[in-house]
């Protein structure tokens, strides 16, 4: 377990230092830096923004500032956003714990609807219940974000029942309404809902089809228990992989959320970046965001092989269920 | 030669051991792959035709009538008679700032089937000026004084979704935009198919070397979230591009990050065919390749592969759609479902109208249901 972890933390590091040169020389790649913008200002000479270019480094060759940005990073640092006018830590910080909170309270639940309607739609194959849940498979899976989060945005324009921004620009404590927050992590939910409502509902139905299943009835216990101890660990093998890459999916939904919902969190702030040409706090979401997937992956991998003792053998992982999108 | 593929992936199904499905679940399992495909037919149609369903050009501006409410069609004049055919009146902009109109009863201008409007070219072909419909040229008074008044004016025109901040017809906008946000999406995903299932194909057949850069490659490209790694591939661009310059490289993003997936399904589906008896045969018969690869792997790979695809259109549809809302993906004047939603951003009209302006969402989301009707019904089926 120990040897995997590492090998993966080192793995990660690999990747994070690839897709970070990558996003690098795109955006360098793009020309234009964030005193493109001033150029058009005709109190500031050429010589002036070249200075300034040469006083911020931007001037340098692309390795240069590459290896400059490592750096940074190695003694902690993300360098300063020019947008901002503040180091690109202080801001990305309390955005990310933004962002968590209402990542945390998505999953949270889309995993209660999906474990418990997917256990009782298992339960009675064909039964009305049945019937619901593939209803609501299909319509949470075709109910994108970007219009759930303008029909909810429209809902607030017409109700007072919460406020768009829920605890805009102050804390979250803010918020007084938990509503405010409640609905733009309900609009992140529910593609979810869909990823793993159906996976709950196949594999447990597969599971207690199976002869140990069986047995367990056979022995008189509880049905609770056979669903829950004894079905529902058989099944969690590809419950567990798509929780680890759910994470991504998260991550991609809350920037389309965050910007119509007013919530600011991370995804806000990458398309303040992107829109700013802000290099440096692009730069920052990019990595904090890959982190926080390859964490995800890490740690759906580790779970498995907690559930499952035949995965700690050794062998190369049984890789997560990538096709479920 | 045509073994079906029970055990590969993206197919393998909870209940293969169970019996053929009664008669009736087969029969509403084809029933949603109809539904499903003759939706999205439904919605190529109308992109081909919205020169036609459009009543005006969707450029074309209104500046006596910013941000109108859909415009009231009446049966009942204001004398109280009854008409069999539909009219409208003219409105006129009673209060700037709170965008109210009023309308004025003194004529009456009857709706029309196939008046002449602006000029086009009938599936890019038959020059025509004729439209579905449209407000007819002459006015009827409705009293002495209106024809005294008005018959100099000019016919109103009818806006059965209103009209944007610009004056324009939001109905024929949105005819419009589904051309932008039909071809974009679909497209980047045939291409990001294509290069996936090539790479997906050399990875699978090409052996270890090739095999393991490739997926490597693979793994990286998914290890960022689609839509952050398409704004910042997004961001390596100007952002003024012009409707286009726009489409090939929403297009050129889409084919550059969605093959990962498609390449790591590809490969392995070969990987699993490659040891099937009839794949044997194949080699021991001598022949090439290619030949293998092309006419008897992949024709057996062709339903997941399918089913993949129908996967990915959805996540390339939205972003086209989400980078057009935030103002980075097609811009104005031209139409797309994305930026006809920036429109909702206006809370005091939001509020007013909500479904009026929230009609692109509702066509996203119509159209998404097509598509995962067909997957699901694909993935389901015989």
């Amino acid at each position: 377990m120990l040897k995997l972890i590492v090998t993966r933390l080192l793995q990660g590091v690999v990747v994070l230092l690839v897709v970070s040169a990558l996003t690098f020389w795109l955006l360098a790649a793009a020309g234009g830096d964030v005193l493109t913008s001033l150029s058009a200002d005709p109190m500031i000479s050429r010589t002036a923004l070249a200075e300034l270019r040469r006083v911020y480094g931007l001037d340098d060759p692309l390795a240069v500032r590459y290896l400059r940005w490592l750096a940074d990073l190695a003694r902690g640092r993300l360098g300063y956003s020019f947008y901002f006018h503040t180091p690109v830590l202080t801001i990305i910080v309390p955005r990310l714990l933004r962002t968590l909170v209402l990542a945390a309270l998505a999953l949270g639940m889309a995993w209660g609807v999906a474990l418990t309607l997917g256990a009782l739609a298992a339960r009675r194959p064909r039964s009305w219940l049945d019937r619901l849940c593939g209803a609501v498979v299909l319509l949470t899976a075709s109910l994108p974000r970007i219009v759930l989060a303008l029909a909810a945005l429209a809902l607030a324009a017409r109700t007072n029942l919460f406020t768009v921004g829920g605890g805009a620009g102050g804390d979250l404590a803010g918020a007084r309404n938990p509503l405010s927050v409640l609905v733009p992590a309900f609009v992140l939910a529910v593609p979810l809902v869909a990823l793993f409502l159906a996976q709950t509902r196949e594999g447990l139905g597969a599971a207690l089809n199976e002869d140990f299943v069986r047995v367990a009835r056979a022995k008189g216990l509880p049905e609770r228990t056979v669903v829950l101890r004894h079905a529902l660990r058989a099944a969690l093998n590809p419950l567990i992989s798509i929780f680890g890459y759910s994470f991504g999916s998260v991550v991609s939904g809350s920037i389309i959320v965050e910007v119509i919902l007013g919530w600011p969190g991370l995804g806000q702030l990458s398309v303040a970046a992107v829109v700013n040409r802000d290099v440096a706090l692009l730069m920052g979401v990019v990595l904090i965001t890959a982190t926080a997937v390859l964490a995800g992956n890490l740690l759906a991998d580790v779970l498995l092989r907690l559930n499952d003792p035949r995965l700690r053998g050794g062998r190369p992982t049984a890789r997560a269920v990538n096709s479920a999108a | 030669m045509s073994a079906a593929l029970t055990h590969t992936g993206a197919t393998a199904h909870a209940d293969d051991d169970a019996p053929p499905p009664p008669r009736r679940r087969r029969l509403r399992r084809r029933a949603r792959l109809l539904v499903g495909l003759s939706v999205i037919l439904s919605f190529y149609l109308v992109a081909l035709c919205a020169d036609f369903l459009a009543p005006y050009d969707y450029r074309a501006q209104s500046r006596g009538e910013p941000g109108a409410p859909p415009s009231p069609i009446h049966f009942r004049d204001a004398g109280g008679n009854w008409h069999a055919r539909p009219f409208v009146y003219a409105r006129r902009l009673t209060d700037p700032l709170a965008r109210t109109y009023a309308e004025d009863a003194m004529r009456a201008y009857p709706l029309a089937l196939f008046p002449r409007g602006y000029p086009y070219r009938l599936f890019g072909l038959v020059p025509t000026s004729r439209h579905l419909f449209g407000v007819q040229a002459e006015s009827q008074p409705t009293s002495q004084q209106g024809a005294a008044a008005s018959a100099t004016e000019s016919a109103p025109r009818v806006y059965l979704l209103g009209t944007d901040a610009s004056g324009r017809d939001r109905l024929s906008r949105l005819l419009r935009a589904t051309r932008f946000s039909l071809l974009v999406g679909p497209l980047g995903t045939l291409l990001a198919a294509a290069l996936g299932v090539l790479v997906g194909c050399v990875a699978g057949y090409a052996g270890r070397t090739a095999d393991a850069v490739l997926m490597r490659a693979a793994d990286a490209m998914m290890a960022l979230p689609e839509l952050l790694l398409i704004l910042a591939a997004r961001a390596a661009f100007p952002l003024q591009l012009g409707p286009a310059q726009a489409a090939v490289l929403l297009v050129a993003i889409f084919t550059a990050i969605g093959w990962a997936e498609m390449a790591r399904v590809t490969r392995g589906l070969v990987l699993a065919l490659r040891q099937r008896e009839f794949v044997l045969a194949a080699v021991g018969l001598g022949l090439s390749q290619s030949r293998i690869l092309f006419r008897h792997i992949l024709p057996n790979a062709a339903r997941p592969l399918v089913v993949q695809v129908s996967l990915l259109l959805p996540a390339f549809l939205l972003a086209e759609t989400a980078l057009s809302y935030l103002g980075v993906g097609v811009q104005e004047p031209e139409a797309s479902w994305g930026n006809m939603l920036i429109d909702a951003n206006d809370t005091t009209r939001l509020a007013a109208q909500p479904f009026v302006l929230l009609t692109p969402a509702l066509a996203i989301f119509v159209f998404v249901l097509g598509v995962r009707l067909v997957s699901d019904g694909l993935r389901r089926a015989d």
